[in-house]
């Protein structure tokens, strides 16, 4: 199993918790499992579950096993384009409110910046680097390119990957199952309907195949 | 002499640039070529696998060793006087490697900067920001340009709020209504526009010893390279600036920012290099915005339709900056002698305006073509007819001299056609139904000469790879793929065979990505050093072939003579023979005096209206432009139809809210600034009358960046009005106002 | 972003002692994408987030001779998608499909959507401390409020957002909630609660109590419901006014029916006066229109939102109407 870089380790004591402080003194990461304190004993003597202030997970990204610690205000995003260096998916609004950080959990299309990245434990992440083999293009990202589907294409990885969640469920989308499997991302430069095209062109070349 | 100022100075007037300097060129530029095997042709974008693979490197994308995060402390205030500014918390926390004040005194907007961190990472960044303490003496201000009018107003600036913007007039305007049949005046308002680029502004600032390298989401390098050296007081030779890649910019980003000149300095002050991301509220509040304005058009005709008199009053806002000038569609594109312009521009407490897609065109082009189909309706007058009425060949409203060319009567033909235009209810408002359908037009006007002294080298390497290299921007217009068919066109080549360098200030001379300056300037610049470049290939396959110069043809990667074309020698192995890698240098000519240079187009909407609900549906946008020359007719529609996008937004949906009391923005996100969705969209037909236009430059093409942006509201807000029966003269049409319009009409009839 | 611990229950009774302990410094994360945005503008700023994602068995949709039960953390992407739903219970399916995007309702959950915080653009703003955070005055009432409450607003004018809360009132909804103190359920027309009651809070929960899940009554022969959601862009709006209907219509008249609103109040706005207006009688635009007078009556807009009321008539009239066609 692959270890990621880590930037930086935060630990929050017990008392600081209790006290309502956050933050707390950086410190080298050492591989261990679950940082922080274990949970005690609560009223009715129920066993709390720990209290983390970072946890590591164990995941996969485009199909290589990774483990990442994280902090449990980093978003899947942040540790995606800061921690992993894969940048294709954007940081455009970081409120879910405009889909440039789309990716796949599980298959499911997906706002990154709104997914805590302590989430992410066990869970398959497709980002759009992850679609290619090799030089050979996913078709959608083919029809990108022989459509005309982008602009500026910051918004296109986001659409590419809602386009491939979408192919991978009906795939064979009437126009109006296009624009609503899209309807979830944003494109200021106003392609949409080039994208709806490119859509159409890879769900039929993917039938083909 | 009209101008519209911006608030940072980018060392070159922007308008000034889009118009097209005085043409002092007195011949006419070579005949232009009609037999192109790859311009004009649809060529998918050369660079399209680095995109769609997550692999381009955008600013945001950029990462260095030891780089720091900043971060900008700006005004909760719309107006106050910093009293106290309290750094030492900031300094002291762990991980932050510089602080920086950034004003003194006097806080005109909410979101000016006031002080900036550089720390390890943006968490840390955001917790300095948190631990500056300021205390401002808050202020009266003032939020709206109707309270910034009035009498006792709180001042904005020194000066009074309401300012002279621009003035025009031709003929005897007093004479004109006199000679008019019939007269009709209309008031028009259009809101404010954030820009909204996917990508926020974005820099990276980095010093090696005395020398700025600076990454930024730029549409302009070297005005940004320019403005960073006079503000940090160094020579332009030290600073470099490179934009590989951008997330739209949309005007946004078409000079320096005072965040990447922040950048710099805690770069300076830290020892190491400071990236600077913006957040989605920062660029709704304090990177610009399209001024708001309220036009009041009057106009005098005969009965038959012939204009006499048209007069034009505009109040502008943008904010602590400048409004725009919306005047020049109505002085330049109908046949009027007679004219009067006077436009006021009025200060607010807000955040400034910038130049956004078509600066001052759309907002007047909303209301003189809103104007146009208000008074056909009053003169009983089909509104196209209207229009064709009224066309002239020469401009200033066939006042003035001759347009090099002009196919905006092709575009209305074409338009018409393909939306059917005999479908239209004869007098607005005349169908039944819960559900009224109607359609409307706009006409357009644009400069899109381009700037004469624009460079381009093509440089071929002895290996027979070649290069395109200039100073240029691809914003999303596809500039890398054009700029490589030009250079594989003239050479004889493929795109794919050609490295297209840009984005770098090292690279020779370009101007700004804005105005829809770029295709013509950059492409005839490319083509003058590829055309260089073949007559040097050419005089060395004469002397190879033994066969005249004038006779080789640069064609499949060969040179051969045209008579007997088995005589050649393959393009790589003639390069081979080079003595070194040789450069040849193109410049775009200058244009042509005596002559216009213009793009016109037309818009045709249809749109469906619910009298209930209020909701307008566009069910068809078609679109025919006439920009010269087409050079890649893929990526050209993508800017038809992003502009007809973009209209339909701000026709429908896209409102700056502020509340008056608090002086603040409530909706600074994309969740209430509302932009169109996938699901918004109608069927878009965008076409283009494509014919190169024979003097203004050596490829015949014309600017296109603007042009589908410019007629695109009109064209829905007319349909609006042909549907329903009453014009709302107001955008964003949301369905409280679209309800209200059809109750004060039910309450007037 | 203020940094927070972390845990993850993997029983209800643990999440809820987390609760008690934390003593009003942690939140409950269900799909987090209401959660995680209000964390981010800082107008939230736990110690702890208790992760229910962790608690298995909380995601599901089953139907047993009671009726239906939803589990809380029931993705609101499998409610719109569950062919059961969309056969017995339209309008719930028509609700849920109306939503947001698909990303957001691949995570987001019932639970989520029925404890969402208002979108009132001054609540969202930390800078502005109204009366919901602590603060003594309600921007909105003078301010800017074309989105805000036409009914029930007074010290607070905020609308709620959900559209699974109108729709699943009108359908007769259960909720049940957890405690240290064990279960109750209750009506979802009496979790919610205007401003008046409490105004820092819309619903009864108390602070030691969780939403577990929802509960149906078997859908009876001839019953539809239908959701009608009036927004200004097409996809991804909060409602300007929604209108959720449930009833049986019958030779031409209604029977009993609920019309609950979204959209316009604190709470979803049940429109009791309209639906005994309208029993037993045939549906038409008239008559749905004269109907709803009493109810409209008691409106009281505000400067920007005198336009919802004509909204109400064109919601209602619309979602009846459907009804009626079948």
């Amino acid at each position: 199993m692959e270890k990621a870089t880590k930037k930086k380790s935060r630990t929050v004591t017990r008392r600081a918790f209790l006290q309502g402080l956050g933050g707390g003194a950086a410190g080298a990461a050492l591989a261990t499992r679950i940082r922080g304190q274990a949970g005690g004993v609560g009223q009715a003597g129920v066993t709390l579950s720990p209290a983390l202030s970072q946890k590591s997970i164990n995941f996969k990204v485009n199909g290589k096993s990774l483990s990442v610690d994280v902090e449990p205000r980093e978003s899947l995003l942040e540790v995606l384009r800061e921690k992993l260096k894969l940048t294709g998916a954007k940081k455009t609004c970081g409120r879910g409110e405009c889909g440039g950080c789309t990716v796949l959990i599980d298959g499911q299309a997906v706002y990154s910046c709104l997914f805590p990245a302590v989430r992410a434990d066990g869970k398959q992440v497709i980002t759009v680097e992850g679609l290619a083999e090799g030089d050979r293009l996913h078709p959608v990202q083919q029809a990108f390119i022989e459509k005309d589907g982008y602009q500026c294409g910051y918004c296109t990885p986001g659409f590419i990957m809602s386009s491939v969640a979408l192919l991978n469920d009906i795939p064979a989308p009437s126009p109006e199952q296009i624009k609503a499997g899209l309807s979830g991302n944003l494109c200021r430069c106003g392609n949409y309907v080039k994208i709806y095209e490119a859509v159409a062109s890879a769900s039929q070349k993917m039938r083909k195949d | 002499m009209r101008k519209d100022a911006y608030p940072e100075d980018t060392g070159l007037d922007y308008l000034e640039m889009a118009k097209g300097k005085e043409p002092q060129g007195k011949e006419a530029q070579p005949p232009v070529q009609t037999d192109f095997k790859l311009i004009g042709r649809p060529t998918p974008r050369i660079d399209g696998h680095l995109v769609v693979t997550g692999r381009a490197k955008y600013t945001h994308d950029i990462f260095f060793k030891d780089m720091l995060y900043a971060k900008i402390l700006r005004s909760p205030h719309a107006s106050a006087e910093i009293t106290s500014i309290d750094l030492s918390a900031a300094r002291s926390l762990p991980g932050v490697k510089a602080v920086l004040p950034l004003k003194e005194g006097r806080v005109k907007y909410e979101g000016e900067q006031i002080a900036a961190v550089a720390a390890v990472d943006e968490n840390t960044a955001e917790e300095a920001l948190r631990l500056i303490s300021v205390e401002y003496k808050v202020l009266p201000h003032v939020v709206s340009p109707e309270k910034a009018m009035a009498e006792g107003a709180p001042r904005v600036h020194d000066s009074a709020n309401v300012e002279k913007l621009n003035e025009y007039s031709r003929g005897n305007i007093d004479q004109g209504f006199a000679e008019a049949e019939v007269t009709f005046e209309r008031t028009y308002r259009t809101a404010i526009e954030i820009h909204h680029p996917v990508e926020t502004h974005a820099s990276i600032a980095k010093w090696d010893e005395d020398a700025l390298t600076v990454w930024d989401s730029t549409q302009a390098i070297f005005s940004v390279r320019d403005g960073l050296a006079r503000a940090l007081g160094i020579p332009a030779t030290k600073v470099r600036v490179i934009k590989m890649y951008m997330g739209g910019g949309f005007g946004s980003k078409l000079s320096f920012n005072e965040h990447t000149v922040a950048a710099a300095r805690l770069a300076k002050e830290a020892g190491r290099p400071v990236k600077i991301m913006l957040s989605r509220k920062e660029n709704s509040l304090c990177v610009g915005n399209r001024p708001s304005t309220r036009i009041t058009i009057k106009g005098g005709a005969k009965k038959d339709g012939t204009l006499t008199a048209l007069s034009l009053k505009n109040y502008t806002c943008g904010g602590v900056a400048r409004g725009n000038s919306g005047s020049e569609p109505l002085i330049d594109i109908y046949k009027c002698p007679n004219v009067k312009v006077e436009e006021l521009t009025v200060y607010t407490n807000t955040g400034g305006g910038r130049a956004t897609r078509a600066p001052g065109h759309v907002q007047g082009t909303f209301a003189l073509e809103g104007f146009m189909e208000e008074f056909a309706a009053e003169l009983g007058l089909d509104p196209l007819e209207f229009r064709r009425k009224n066309y002239t060949t020469s401009n200033l409203g066939g006042t003035g001299i001759v347009y090099s060319s002009k196919g905006l009567d092709k575009c209305y033909d074409i338009g018409a056609q393909k939306i059917g235009w005999d479908r239209r209810n004869k007098r607005p408002g005349d169908g039944q139904g819960k559900k009224r359908r109607g359609l409307g037009m706009g006409s357009q006007i644009w400069w899109g000469a381009g700037v004469p002294g624009t460079l381009a080298d093509i440089k071929l390497h002895r290996d027979g790879s070649v290069e395109a290299v200039s100073g240029t921007q691809d914003i999303g217009c596809g500039t890398r793929t054009y700029m490589a068919t030009i250079a594989a066109e003239t050479l004889g080549l493929e795109p794919q065979d050609i490295t297209v360098k840009i984005g770098d200030t090292t690279y020779p001379w370009a101007p700004i990505s804005g105005g829809s300056l770029t295709a013509p300037s950059v492409g005839p610049a490319v083509r003058d050093a590829a055309l260089k470049a073949a007559d040097h290939l050419k005089d060395m396959a004469a002397k190879k072939l033994n066969v005249p110069a004038a006779d080789i043809v640069l064609a499949g990667k060969k040179l051969y003579d045209k008579n007997h074309p088995e005589n050649a020698i393959v393009f790589k192995d003639l390069v081979g023979q080079l003595s070194r890698e040789t450069v040849f240098h193109g410049e775009r000519a200058d244009l042509p005096a005596g002559f216009a240079y213009n793009t016109f187009g037309a818009h045709f909407a249809e749109v469906e209206v619910d009298t209930e609900t209020g909701r307008i549906s566009v069910l068809k946008h078609v679109a025919v432009h006439e920009v010269g020359r087409i050079l890649n007719t893929l990526t050209a529609e993508s800017q038809v139809v992003g502009g007809i996008t973009q209209g339909i937004s701000t026709a429908l949906f896209e409102e700056r809210v502020i509340d008056e009391s608090l002086g603040k923005m409530v909706n600074p996100n994309l969740q209430t600034y509302k932009i169109a969705t996938s699901m918004d969209m109608p069927e878009i037909v965008p076409l283009f009358v494509d014919l190169a236009d024979p003097r203004i430059n050596n490829l015949g093409n014309k600017g296109l960046g603007e042009p589908p942006r410019i007629p695109s509201s009109a064209a829905v807000a007319n349909a609006v009005y042909n549907a329903i029966g009453v014009h709302l003269r107001e955008i964003p049409m949301t369905p409280d106002k679209v309800l209200k319009a059809l109750r004060d009409k039910e309450a007037g009839s | 972003m203020k940094n927070f611990e972390w845990t993850e229950p993997q029983t209800v009774e643990q999440a809820l002692a987390w609760l008690a302990k934390a003593n009003g410094k942690a939140v409950l994360m269900a799909g987090g994408t209401d959660l995680f945005t209000e964390i981010k503008e800082t107008v939230v700023e736990p110690d702890l987030v208790i992760d229910l994602k962790s608690i298995p068995g909380l995601a599901s949709i089953q139907k047993d001779e009671a009726g239906i039960r939803i589990g809380a953390l029931t993705p609101v992407a499998a409610l719109a998608a569950d062919a059961m739903i969309k056969r017995d219970y339209s309008g719930l399916s028509e609700a849920a499909g109306s939503l947001a995007t698909p990303q957001l309702r691949n995570v987001g959950t019932v639970g989520g959507n029925l404890c969402q915080r208002p979108r009132c653009w001054y609540y969202r703003d930390a800078q502005m401390v109204c009366r919901k955070k602590g603060g003594s005055q309600c921007f909105a009432a003078k301010g800017r409020n074309k989105y805000h409450a036409i009914f029930g607003g007074g010290i607070c004018h905020i609308v709620y957002p959900s559209d699974l809360a109108p729709m699943l009132i009108a359908l007769d909804a259960q909720v049940t909630v957890s405690s240290p103190r064990g279960e109750r359920s209750l009506p979802l027309g009496e979790f919610y609660a205007l401003p008046s009651k409490n105004v820092r809070r819309e619903n009864v929960l108390a602070t030691d109590e969780l939403v577990r899940e929802v509960k149906l009554p078997l859908a009876k022969k001839g019953t539809r419901s239908a959701y009608v959601k009036l927004k200004e862009r097409e996809t991804w709006d909060f409602a300007l006014v929604s209108a959720a209907v449930r009833g049986t219509v019958s030779g031409g008249g209604l029977g009993e029916a609920a019309i609950v609103l979204g959209g316009v109040a604190p709470i979803p706005w049940r429109l009791g006066k309209t639906e005994a207006a309208l029993k037993g009688k045939k549906l038409s635009e008239t008559v749905i229109k004269e109907a709803l007078r009493a109810d409209l009556q008691e409106a009281r807009p505000l400067e920007e939102n005198g336009y919802k009321l004509q909204l109400v008539e064109a919601a209602v009239t619309r979602a009846l109407m459907s009804l009626a066609r079948g």
